[in-house]
């Protein structure tokens, strides 16, 4: 009891400290290089019609700002600043009253321009808002959940610098080989070190490697007809290994989240059902795998998919058909669903198949 | 043929011979999908209001995703209303977010993508960026929702005599163990697409505070935050929703 009342303790001081933090961003600018400003008056100057050549109709807006300087030498001095934005706000937004904003160094007699907002309260704020739910609805589930999220977020970061400082790495080969650490560090932080989570990493990567496997058989026997590589966003690497990448990280989670619940379900059986057969496991593996298969792979359809929203519209407003516009933008999207997909279906067999063997085996040992 | 052909016959002989009847279900639920999301987008260029349309088709996928290939009626109905719940609650959150944000649309390193291009399209990109956070968390509040209203239901067959008050207890139980393998399929399926924009930061050397007052980061990092809050709201509403129906029915 005196235990659960600390840890309580310990979650609200923590999501008070969290909250503090947010603060301290929103008044940071002094750790700032680019001068920044707060907005003290906005005056609307004029709206004017505009018409492209699609068609298409916006008005455009000037605002008047009048805003003080936050940081630099000229804290606390006034500058004024001149915005236009649009109805749709592809490239622009309004400012309002309050609002901070990076702008170019002032030189004397000219007006100093707008380089773009400060974005980092309201991400500093949502961090807080998801970190504090997780930690007061989930509790010890949710730190750890939070801790595995943090650590794959790090890794993420340390393999990009290491494909970058390799100067001829391919990106996909690389990630392969990250992939197999996320796997493991995940599954090791949510079941511990046990056969169990063996029996799991094992499955998910040969899911994994499997769906790749033969995606890359089909790419070469239709000598990828259909793929445009060119539609693939911030390319600064070779497309292809880059593709084959992201659909790999894509797809690692799901598979994971899948492989977890088979295995977990047929450990359960066996500690029921001790005399058990293997083909009795596998096939209650696969029942599992058939209920989460269809939910699973319309999670990442939807998040490989619904990102393209925006430029597919964009596209349709400047005069593209909608085959050209959906191959431009969606059709990578849906070759990365069909490939992760492929992957969860197939893990479903090969859980079944790799838990029900190696837990038959140490019966036997 | 094309690769995409190809996939697609592959992808539905393994869900048939894996799945059976489901597998072949929930085949063509993707499908149904596909088609609510061009559907939404199409709509919008017409100049329908984008919140409206999207709350709708989010019913619909919602609904699609829940209840083809699920035959227990019971939990997918308390599925399909936790759900819906979690979709309303979430947009009050993301609409006052992104407004504060401001991240819709595009941003610096969107430029090559838009040279040419007239942005001057009279639909308000905020919107659009709404409609997309909302439409891709949905899968992953359906999921949620089914696994823990199954489990639940389970709960109910085992102990008849259960009350409503226990059952939300073990549904918050239920995601507990769910919680972290879901949030990692977000993670690893979101990062997967931010994979190409990551390596543009470090290859091209973003500072900290470049990176973090980035727009297309903003984004990207808010739309990854808001499912992380869809899917924890999803927890205590399921198994809210499970508990006062197994009361009312118990009454």
């Amino acid at each position: 009891m005196q235990h659960k009342w600390l840890n309580n303790w310990i979650t609200v001081i923590l999501v008070l400290c969290g909250g503090l933090l947010v603060l301290g961003v929103a008044h940071n600018a002094r750790l700032y290089q680019q001068p920044i400003v707060k907005v003290t008056r906005v005056l609307t100057h004029k709206t004017v019609r505009q018409q492209d050549e699609f068609q298409n109709q916006d008005k455009t807006t000037t605002q008047h700002l009048n805003a003080v300087l936050l940081n630099t030498a000229a804290r606390g001095e006034h500058v004024s600043l001149t915005n236009t934005y649009s109805i749709s706000g592809a490239t622009d937004q309004p400012y309002h009253v309050g609002s901070q904003l990076f702008i170019s160094r002032p030189i004397k007699g000219q007006q100093p321009t707008i380089k773009g907002a400060k974005r980092d309260v309201v991400i500093a704020f949502l961090l807080w808002l998801t970190i504090s739910m997780l930690l007061v609805f989930m509790r010890k589930a949710g730190s750890l959940a939070l801790l595995s999220v943090a650590l794959n977020a790090v890794l993420f970061f340390v393999a990009i610098n290491i494909d970058l400082s390799l100067k001829n790495g391919n990106v996909f080969v690389i990630f392969s080989a990250i992939a197999v650490v996320f796997a493991a560090l995940t599954l090791w932080l949510v079941l511990g070190w046990t056969r169990q989570m063996g029996i799991t990493l094992i499955a998910t990567l040969s899911g994994t490697i499997l769906a790749i496997v033969i995606s890359l058989i089909v790419f070469s026997v239709t000598h990828e007809r259909g793929m445009h590589y060119e539609g693939l966003q911030y390319v600064t690497v070779l497309p292809r290994p880059l593709f084959l990448a992201e659909t790999l990280i894509g797809s690692l989670g799901a598979v994971m989240d899948e492989s977890t619940d088979i295995v977990a379900t047929l450990f359960e059986l066996k500690r029921e059902r001790p005399d058990v057969s293997a083909g009795q496991l596998f096939q209650s593996g696969r029942n599992v795998g058939r209920s989460i298969m269809g939910p699973l792979v319309n999670v990442l359809f939807l998040i490989f998919v619904a990102d393209t929203f925006p430029m597919t519209l964009l596209y349709l407003k400047n005069g593209n058909n909608w085959g050209y516009t959906y191959m431009m933008n969606m059709s990578l999207g849906i070759i990365q669903s069909l490939i992760s997909g492929l992957g969860i279906v197939l893990a479903i067999p090969v859980a079944s198949y790799v838990a029900s063997r190696l837990m038959k085996g140490r019966e036997q040992a | 043929m094309t690769t995409f052909s190809v996939l697609v016959l592959l992808l539905f002989i393994a869900m048939l011979s894996v799945g059976g009847k489901q597998g072949a279900i929930a085949f063509v639920s993707l499908g149904i999908n596909f088609a609510l999301l061009f559907l939404s987008i199409v709509l919008v260029q017409f100049h329908l209001p984008p919140l409206p349309v999207t709350f709708v088709t989010g019913i619909i996928i919602l609904a699609v995703t829940i209840f083809f290939g699920n035959e227990d009626d019971g939990s997918t109905t308390t599925a399909f209303y936790a759900a819906v719940i979690a979709m309303i609650l979430l947009l009050l959150i993301i609409v006052p977010v992104e407004h504060w944000a401001q991240v819709g649309g595009f941003g610096d390193e969107d430029s090559e993508d838009l040279e040419g291009m007239s942005t001057l399209i009279g639909i308000s990109f905020l919107k659009v960026e709404i409609c997309t956070v909302v439409l891709s968390t949905l899968g992953a509040i359906a999921e949620a929702a089914m696994a823990i209203s199954s489990g639940l239901s389970e709960i109910q067959e085992q102990q008849p005599t259960i009350t409503g008050r226990r059952l939300y207890d073990d549904g918050i139980n239920v995601g507990k163990q769910i919680i972290g393998t879901t949030l990692n399929t977000l993670f690893f399926g979101f990062f997967g697409g931010f994979l190409a924009l990551f390596i543009w930061f470090v290859g091209l050397h973003y500072s900290l505070s470049q990176v973090f007052n980035d727009k297309v980061f903003g984004a990207e990092l808010i739309m990854v935050l808001l499912s992380f809050i869809g899917v924890l709201l999803t927890v205590p509403i399921t198994a809210a929703v499970a508990g006062w129906r197994w009361q009312k029915r118990a009454s």
